[in-house]
């Protein structure tokens, strides 16, 4: 054979850069047409409200507030003041203003909930993917592994994880969240691996020599990804709880201020025969309206992205 | 059922059930890899940290889990002293794990079983009536609701009921107040549960709040599970044949939608324990309902893992056999169902 000369070799670059030109332009017209479709959908359109709202007072919510926090010393007021001009909700049993732990509670309710369900995603689509190409014993011992982490409830499994670890710390939680809530997701992307790898064209691209990590990174991965995708917003909203929960459970990450953590407290210090309402129902009220806007998004992409249910 | 059809039945239930043992196997030497393989000495996560402790209760506990032989020891004795039952003194109780566990696992059983027995009935009826009259105002308020309820932390719903229906506090005596924590009236029957009328009684009437809340915040999965598969079948071309047959629409959704939307409810069901345990363990922390969630979180607050991690066990092992038990469920009410 001989070696293509130069003007080949120019040639074949500039088809490349043209495909590649090509694929980013029928990205970027595709996630427009999905984002369309998406705020066409009344529940799509609801949710993204509701995440435009939270997102907005997780970036600019300690700017807002009316007084500073720092979750690791005492503030500066007295504690169990009744709402009034000065404290619109009150303040809690250290002397925060309630109304501003409320803002700065968005930012880390979304940051635990998106990086927890990126890790739980990642784990579990990488799992899911080996596990349905791969198929035989390997797929049956990593079905088995995954039986036995959906069979363990997450709350308990969590729980003592976390009571083994002892101190906790904001990146704890996000850790023990994640990779405690894989196992939903693993078992999806195998099932559609396991679809997708009796399509013709995949048998087709083996035929013509495609290795295994080919049809991985070109068929299989870009056919799955929108399953993952709107899976990862609805586990966003999972994780949120998750948080909530453990926090409630004493389980608070240290020196962080969470809706989870206040309402542990208020339930603690009986909120309501204090008369201090707004600290148990605003927090619940906003992981409420977060998880419900994630939800909400999350089912709306579903539909879009995964036409099988379209027609509902 | 012809023969060959059989085989292939028996031959799945042995391959659920083996899959059933690995599983249970498998939750097993997670717990144990857990407590064993974590940062941290194994014998201070299995021997109470309490400096007072009396030295020969440590000496015995050591003993007992075989805590200063080699891994592989250590793993055989965990296994053996799991299966046998034999696992342990609680000590923050002093009493055995599987005593405390098993007493306790009565009330959080009685807890959950009532809850899910409503959630079943509220989700069933909602998810219904919402495909029945889908898009209609019905079915937007009831989906409405309960993605509500979904996104809602029980724990916080179980406080807000808890404030509402058991509080003096806003002169609210016109409404109806229930006992909102315990699991009887301990003052008036004492400590120790007998079979007695008023007991028995006054058991149901601190039950209510619990477990409706636990089925409030619990129902709108099902409902929703209900609502989608029975949309599924009605766009069916059966039931097309059955509307053109001239069967009303309630004789439709009764003989033909519902039996076929049920597989995927009885697989939720199955799926949605996990769920409930966890629900359940908040509920019994706000309502001071002394079952095993009650028995955990304090658990966590002495440190006590030896009940820690049997609790790991016990709650897999329950969802497994739920799982099971709705794979044969599953096979009896649709004979479709795949074979292997």
């Amino acid at each position: 054979m001989t070696q293509p000369d130069n003007g080949q070799n120019k040639r074949a670059s500039e088809i490349r850069s043209e495909v590649r030109r090509e694929k980013l332009r029928l990205l970027i017209s595709r996630s427009k047409r999905v984002t369309r479709d998406v705020l066409k959908n009344p529940m799509g359109l609801i949710g993204t409200a509701i995440l435009i709202f939270f997102m907005f007072i997780a970036v600019f919510g300690t700017y807002l507030a009316p007084y500073k926090v720092d979750a690791t010393k005492p503030g500066l007021f007295d504690s169990y003041l009744p709402s009034s001009s000065e404290h619109w909700m009150g303040t809690d049993v250290f002397g925060h203003d309630i109304f501003s732990k409320l803002l700065y509670g968005a930012r880390t309710s979304i940051v635990v909930g998106t990086f927890a369900a990126v890790i739980a995603s990642v784990v579990g689509a990488t799992v899911g993917l080996f596990s349905g190409y791969a198929g035989g014993w390997k797929d049956e011992v990593l079905m088995r592994i995954n039986d036995v982490m959906l069979s363990i409830p997450w709350l308990v499994l969590m729980i003592l994880i976390a009571g083994l670890i002892g101190t906790i710390s904001l990146l704890i939680i996000i850790l023990i969240i994640g990779l405690t809530g894989w196992s939903a997701t693993a078992r999806l992307v195998r099932a559609q691996v396991l679809s997708l790898r009796e399509r013709q064209y995949i048998e087709r691209a083996k035929a013509i020599g495609a290795g295994d990590l080919h049809i991985i990174k070109t068929h299989i991965l870009p056919n799955s990804f929108p399953l993952v995708f709107a899976n990862t917003i609805l586990t966003v909203a999972i994780s949120i709880l998750s948080e909530a929960t453990l926090s409630f459970l004493h389980m608070r990450p240290y020196g962080s201020v969470t809706w989870g953590t206040m309402l542990s407290y208020a339930y603690e210090c009986s909120a309501f025969q204090l008369g201090l309402h707004y600290w148990i129902v605003m927090p619940g009220l906003c992981i409420v309206f977060l998880v419900l806007g994630f939800t909400l998004l999350g089912y709306a992409l579903d539909e879009v992205l995964n036409p099988r249910l379209r027609k509902r | 059922m012809s023969s060959p059809q059989k085989r292939s039945l028996r031959k799945m239930l042995v391959k659920r059930s083996i899959n059933v043992v690995v599983t249970i196997f498998g939750i097993m030497t997670l717990n144990f890899a857990l407590i064993h393989l974590m940062p941290g000495d194994p014998i201070l996560n299995m021997v109470p940290r309490d400096p007072k402790l009396d030295p020969a209760v440590k000496e015995s506990l050591i003993d007992k889990f075989n805590l200063d032989a080699g891994l592989l020891e250590r793993y055989v004795t965990y296994m053996w002293k799991t299966i046998t039952l034999d696992w342990g003194t609680s000590y923050s109780t002093m009493r055995p794990v599987w005593d405390v566990i098993s007493y306790d696992m009565r009330w959080t059983i009685l807890l959950i079983g009532t809850a899910t027995f409503f959630t079943l009935i509220i989700g069933m009826a909602i998810g219904a009536m919402a495909a029945y009259r889908r898009g209609g105002a019905f079915d937007l308020v009831s989906t409405g609701t309960g993605l509500f309820f979904y996104g809602m932390p029980i724990f916080w719903f179980a406080m807000l009921l808890q404030e509402a229906f058991n509080s003096q506090l806003f002169g609210m005596n016109w409404w109806p107040q229930l006992p909102g924590g315990s699991y009887y009236d301990i003052v008036e029957y004492g400590p120790v549960f007998e079979w007695k009328l008023g007991l028995v009684l006054s058991v149901l009437e601190h039950l209510i709040l619990p477990s409706l809340t636990l089925a409030i915040a619990s129902f709108a999965g099902v409902a929703l599970v209900m609502r989608g598969s029975l949309v599924d079948v009605m766009t069916d071309d059966y039931i097309l044949t059955a509307k053109a047959k001239g069967l009303t629409d309630y004789q439709i959704l009764r003989r033909h939608a519902l039996p076929n939307g049920m597989p995927p409810m009885v697989a939720l069901i199955a799926m949605s324990v996990a769920f409930i345990i966890g629900g359940a363990y908040q509920i019994e922390y706000v309502f001071n309902y002394p079952g095993i969630g009650y028995r955990t979180i304090n658990a966590i607050w002495d440190l006590d893992f030896p009940i820690l991690q049997f609790v790991v066990v016990v709650g897999g092992v329950a969802v497994v056999i739920a799982n099971l038990l709705a794979d044969i469920v599953l096979i009896y009410i649709d004979p479709r169902i795949n074979l292997v």
